[in-house]
């Protein structure tokens, strides 16, 4: 049986295994040097506090890359990514973990395209990223 | 309806371009520390074999990745306090907080290492809404990347929020 979704295997309501991220100290700075991101808030804690976080606060971007390999991982490498939108409603902070999980709530056979629904949430449920993606499967 | 935060010199602007055109290389290297980063070790990043048989010239890169190959070097003397380089591209509004409010982004063609991109960011869209904590600016900048044969590969839609 074939490891990533097709159109004949993929139906609305069906939902993507759940990923689980976190970032921490080091995380974070390889990712601020990896995007040339030097904003204070992601590597200096004291900073953050001083701007009213929390505490070091994990990119919107970073969060957003987890986004797409959230769908990549799911799709499988002869799918196509076709559109991701997010909304940033909360901020993540350093060693928090986060999930990502989302539900099929559209397809198109015709054009084996799948529309998804997703959401970041904190472990106490909070809605940290509202999400949709939209895919071509591999067998189209 | 409460006064404008938006100033009409800042409305004119709308459709202007506040950056680029911008021309850079894909570069493995960059990429893949961009993936490593991220934590996503997909082989189609780092395995020429698997990329070729998911249909890919060659290796191609996290689909965010680009908007981070296409920052500019700076240099360090002109951060500002909170570490942020300044913005000569900012537009003028009557706020006092700027916020990610989010992104849309369309993956037209697919970028492989070694491809040329071209990024060119308009003001796409300004205006002033009302929420429940009073009013608004939603600041919507659209970047378009171009590959080195004229192919549109991504837009994106980056939201702003300003209160």
């Amino acid at each position: 049986m074939n490891k990533y979704p097709t159109v004949g295997s993929t139906k609305v309501g069906d939902d993507l295994p759940v990923m689980r991220k976190s970032a921490n100290e080091a995380e974070l700075f390889l990712y601020s040097a990896a995007s040339f991101n030097p904003h204070r808030i992601h590597y200096d804690r004291a900073y953050a506090h001083f701007e009213g976080h929390e505490d070091t606060v994990v990119h919107g971007p970073l969060q957003g890359s987890w986004l797409t390999q959230f769908v990549t991982d799911w799709a499988g490498p002869n799918a196509r990514l076709l559109s991701v939108e997010w909304q940033n409603r909360a901020s993540a902070f350093v060693d928090e973990e986060v999930q990502f999980s989302g539900t099929v709530i559209a397809l198109d056979a015709a054009e084996g395209v799948v529309e998804l629904e997703i959401v970041e949430q904190r472990s106490d449920g909070t809605t940290l990223m509202p999400a949709k993606a939209w895919v071509r499967l591999e067998d189209h | 309806m409460s006064s404008s935060l938006i100033p009409s010199e800042s409305l004119a602007r709308v459709g202007e371009v506040l950056a680029g055109p911008v021309t850079v290389p894909i570069d493995r290297r960059e990429a893949q520390r961009y993936a490593y980063a991220v934590g996503d070790e997909n082989p189609l990043y780092f395995d020429e074999k698997a990329a070729h048989a998911a249909g890919y010239r060659t290796i191609t890169v996290p689909p965010l990745f680009i908007t981070h190959a296409l920052v500019l070097p700076k240099p360090a003397n002109t951060l500002r306090e909170d570490g942020l380089y300044e913005d000569t591209t900012s537009v003028q509004l009557e706020v006092s907080r700027m916020m990610f409010g989010g992104e849309e982004w369309d993956f037209i063609e697919p970028v492989c290492v070694g491809d040329e991109i071209t990024a060119t960011t308009r003001l796409a869209d300004l205006d002033q809404k009302e929420g429940s904590k009073g009013p608004f600016v939603r600041l919507v900048r659209e970047t378009t990347f171009v590959n080195q044969d004229e192919q549109v590969v991504a837009r994106s839609r980056q939201i702003g929020i300003a209160r």
